[in-house]
């Protein structure tokens, strides 16, 4: 997915699909990763190396923030706003 | 210069010197200024940075040169690539263009995580990092810092607001107090101290990024660059005892023969040679997955450091047995490997941490 025109439903697709397996059950998109208490911080490790490697973004240091990671639709907004800076 | 470079630019430098530097508990001053120089001790970092860019593949076989010659330096190279790592991770692009150049032209660079009442828990660390206008200031103890006793840049974790923070401090910045820690039990000469930070005031661009994150996530995230250089380090002390044990069984005669053809002694071998081989292979598997970036990379990490440290532990007591009275004094490379292997299995997550986590990753995967 990192040459080709990554659409906000093929982010948010990924995600769920990504976060489902997880889970073992189907992810509520609306769903807040952190306060399910349920994630480690390997899992949100994994998570940034997922978004990372799927969508071909590298996640600078300002990016590093909870509310960046706490929904499907707000890490679609993130991975969607890097790829729209360019050079990556 | 490439990795093969780098390591023989290790081996020349080193020499047989590392016993002597054991028993000293000091590194010379010359050979860490020419490998820090040279970007030797970090090397993944671009050279765009001034570093060899190595892939973790690479820097991994590197590492296990380095770790079986010497495991203090070893030990030293997996601080200051950590540091470099979180650096790089953590840092904004104008932090890594001041920070990271100084790391490869020769400033060493050590991690403080731990404290008197945080270790494994690093979520109990009562070290503060707090915003005071273009200020921050430090304040807090940090224990058994790797490399801190040589250190010029010190990359300290505490607590921030609701959160955690990382900050680069400098050592010789004023109130901070370095104090060795006396006679380590392995990785003698790794310069390994406690951190005293007594009210630390720092310009705040020396705060890095993520401030506010868990401490979990921001220590398990620059923690996974220590764990698999560990790992790699542990082959090069599998390497070593493989060495020492087969020239030392071959030629040394008990009973008539050479003490390889005692069954109970090539068992020893065998299971040496089962344990470099499945530790290199465990390990080249997490770096190839650290160069593709893949999520997979967590886990695989936690697995050849678990899995490496403890068939060093446990094939250093072996070739130890196998050495007998030839290697069981201070500074035999065995004896190194006896010791230093058994703080392999304590640092970067000890073996109980990492079964933890690795029973928890069992179990999603297999119900």
């Amino acid at each position: 997915m990192s040459t080709s025109t990554v659409t906000a439903t093929a982010v948010h697709e990924n995600l769920l699909e990504f976060l489902s397996k997880r889970a073992k059950s189907p992810w509520d998109p609306e769903q807040d990763l952190f306060a399910s208490g349920s994630f480690s911080s390997l899992f949100a490790l994994e998570l940034v190396m997922h978004l990372e490697s799927a969508f071909g973004i590298a996640i600078e240091a300002e990016d590093l923030r909870l509310e960046h990671f706490r929904t499907v639709g707000a890490m679609t907004e993130l991975v969607l706003r890097i790829r729209g800076r360019g050079g990556e | 210069m490439n990795e093969r470079d780098a390591a023989a630019l290790v081996a020349d430098l080193v020499g047989d010197r590392a016993g002597e530097w054991d028993r000293a508990g000091r590194l010379p001053g010359d050979v860490l200024a020419e490998l820090a120089g040279k970007g030797v001790l970090c090397a993944e970092v671009p050279a765009e940075h001034g570093g060899l860019g190595l892939s973790s593949v690479d820097n991994g076989e590197l590492t296990a040169a380095v770790g079986a010659l010497c495991g203090s330096l070893r030990s030293l190279l997996t601080s200051h690539g950590m540091a470099a790592w979180t650096l790089s991770r953590f840092g904004n692009a104008e932090q890594r263009a001041t920070h990271l150049p100084r790391l490869t032209s020769g400033a060493l660079a050590g991690v403080a995580f731990s404290e008197p009442g945080a270790g494994s828990d690093l979520s109990a660390m009562t070290t503060t990092i707090v915003r005071d206008g273009q200020s921050v200031v430090v304040s807090g103890r940090k224990v058994w810092v790797t490399g801190a006793a040589y250190a010029d840049l010190l990359v300290v974790f505490g607590r921030h607001g609701d959160g955690a923070a990382i900050v680069v401090v400098p050592a010789n910045a004023p109130g901070v107090r370095i104090e060795r820690v006396p006679e380590p039990v392995g990785c003698r000469a790794a310069g390994h101290a406690d951190v005293h930070l007594d009210a630390v005031r720092l310009p705040a661009d020396l705060l890095l990024g993520g401030a506010g994150l868990p401490v979990t996530l921001l220590a398990t995230a620059a923690l996974g660059y220590g764990r698999l250089s560990v790992a790699w380090g542990c082959v090069g002390i599998l390497r070593a005892c493989l060495a020492a044990t087969t020239r030392h069984a071959t030629t040394r005669e008990q009973f008539g023969v050479p003490i390889a053809e005692h069954q109970l002694v090539a068992r020893h071998l065998a299971e040496l040679h089962v344990a470099e081989r499945s530790a290199t292979h465990t390990c080249a598997h997490a770096s190839r997955c650290w160069d593709a970036g893949t999520p997979e990379t967590v886990e695989a990490t936690l697995l050849a450091k678990h899995l490496a440290a403890t068939a060093a532990a446990r094939g250093a007591a072996a070739a130890l047995q196998v050495m007998g009275s030839a290697g069981a004094r201070d500074g035999h490379p065995v004896a190194r490997a006896y010791r230093d292997a058994k703080l392999m299995e304590i640092i970067e997550g000890s073996a109980e941490i990492c079964q933890l986590a690795l029973a928890k990753h069992a179990i999603a995967e297999w119900t």
